[in-house]
């Protein structure tokens, strides 16, 4: 969200990479491992940079043609330094030779779509206080940001909700993977025995219910109350609104700087309707074992 | 005795008022308005690939641990 809010809200930035360039933004742990047309379209590029696909993340910025050139590279989030990488590469003209890539078949450990007949759910979520006052424009950024995922929902959950049920794997999955604190990078999720309470009721289209987690150690710990409601129009939910509010406590190696003790954090949930892109990305916690997550 | 503190944390766990429903959620909807939203990312490779090809253009990849249009 640094990112976001920093490197691509430069103006200069913004208007170089809508007139030059085709912006893409992928999660690189997949593209690096996949063993298929885009795995091996983007392992080409990576591999002639500084970051090898064998040997860990090649999380960077990458400026790149159509036929698997690699002009540039960086993995700073200065403005200045990613205008300066982008304008070299247009000093490069365009290859006139290059055609699209087959696709073929995807590798299906790595390249999944949501459940054919169930929902995805918008997931957005932010600390409501007990950050320490600051006037780092950096640290300003993370204490304000959202956290952004999505929420699958299998088609045999989907009509139970369509019934006025809420399926047992939908309350543990929406505890263990969207009951985060993502707001400040990838979040630890919740193992399964780290739930200490799972109740969440739907009477007459109103949600209500309280999720308890907590590691062993305590070292992290969400207590939430949660309300919402849900519409079915013909057997198909149309709404699926969320609001999941309590105190959250600790942090994980990639969401450091969280406020200290008890905090505030609320999260979100609305039905998608496919007009963000972020829309169509798995969710964070089906990273490489979607089976694990959809059970 | 109670703190401020306390009273407060007692009322955030114990349930959601139909008013702070609303307004939590209202809050938690991004901003459409984001310069950042303004980039018109595209999500496949492959995609980008042919576009790149029909415009003419060069492609700019943003690879992140994490996806960059979600939680990193």
């Amino acid at each position: 969200m640094l990112d976001r809010a920093s490197t691509f809200s430069d103006p200069a930035v913004v208007d170089l990479l809508k007139s030059k360039f085709i912006p893409v933004a992928i999660d690189q742990a997949y593209q690096r491992r996949q063993k298929d047309a885009e795995g091996h379209f983007y392992q080409k590029i990576a591999n002639q940079g500084p970051r090898p696909t064998d040997q860990g993340t090649t999380q960077g910025r990458y400026v790149a043609t159509a036929d698997v050139l690699l002009l540039g590279f960086n993995n700073n989030r200065d403005p200045a330094r990613l205008l300066k990488l982008m304008q070299e590469g247009v000093k490069v003209t365009p290859s006139t030779t290059a055609a699209p890539i087959t696709p073929g078949p995807p590798d299906p450990k790595y390249v999944y779509g949501p459940p054919k007949g169930g929902l995805v759910v918008r997931v957005n979520s932010l600390v409501l206080g007990g950050y320490e006052e600051t006037t780092d424009p950096s640290k300003k950024i993370f204490q304000e940001a959202m956290g952004r995922d999505n929420l699958w929902i299998r088609k045999d959950e989907h009509v139970a909700l369509a019934k006025g049920e809420v399926p047992e794997s939908l309350i543990i999955r929406l505890a263990r993977f969207h009951l985060v604190d993502n707001t400040r990078g990838e979040p630890p999720m919740w193992e399964a025995s780290e739930i200490m309470e799972n109740k969440i009721e739907l009477n007459s289209g109103k949600l209500s219910g309280n999720i308890h987690l907590k590691t062993p150690s305590g070292d992290r710990e969400f207590k939430v109350a949660l309300m919402g409601f849900v519409e079915v129009r013909g057997g198909v939910v149309t709404r699926f609104d969320l609001v999941a509010k309590g105190l959250f406590r600790g942090d994980g190696p990639y969401t450091g700087g969280a406020p200290k003790g008890d905090f505030p954090l609320a999260i979100a949930f609305r039905l998608a309707d496919n007009l963000d892109p972020a829309d169509g990305i798995p969710p964070q916690g089906s990273r490489g074992w979607l089976d694990g997550y959809l059970k | 005795m109670f703190s401020i503190f306390s009273v407060i944390a007692l009322t955030i766990l114990s349930s959601l008022t139909a008013e702070e429903f609303e307004t939590l959620h209202q809050q938690l909807q991004p901003d459409a308005g984001e310069v950042w939203r303004s980039i018109p990312w595209k999500t496949s490779l492959l995609d980008a690939q042919a576009a790149a090809v029909r415009e003419k253009k060069l492609i700019f990849i943003w690879a992140m641990d994490g996806h960059p249009l979600g939680c990193t």
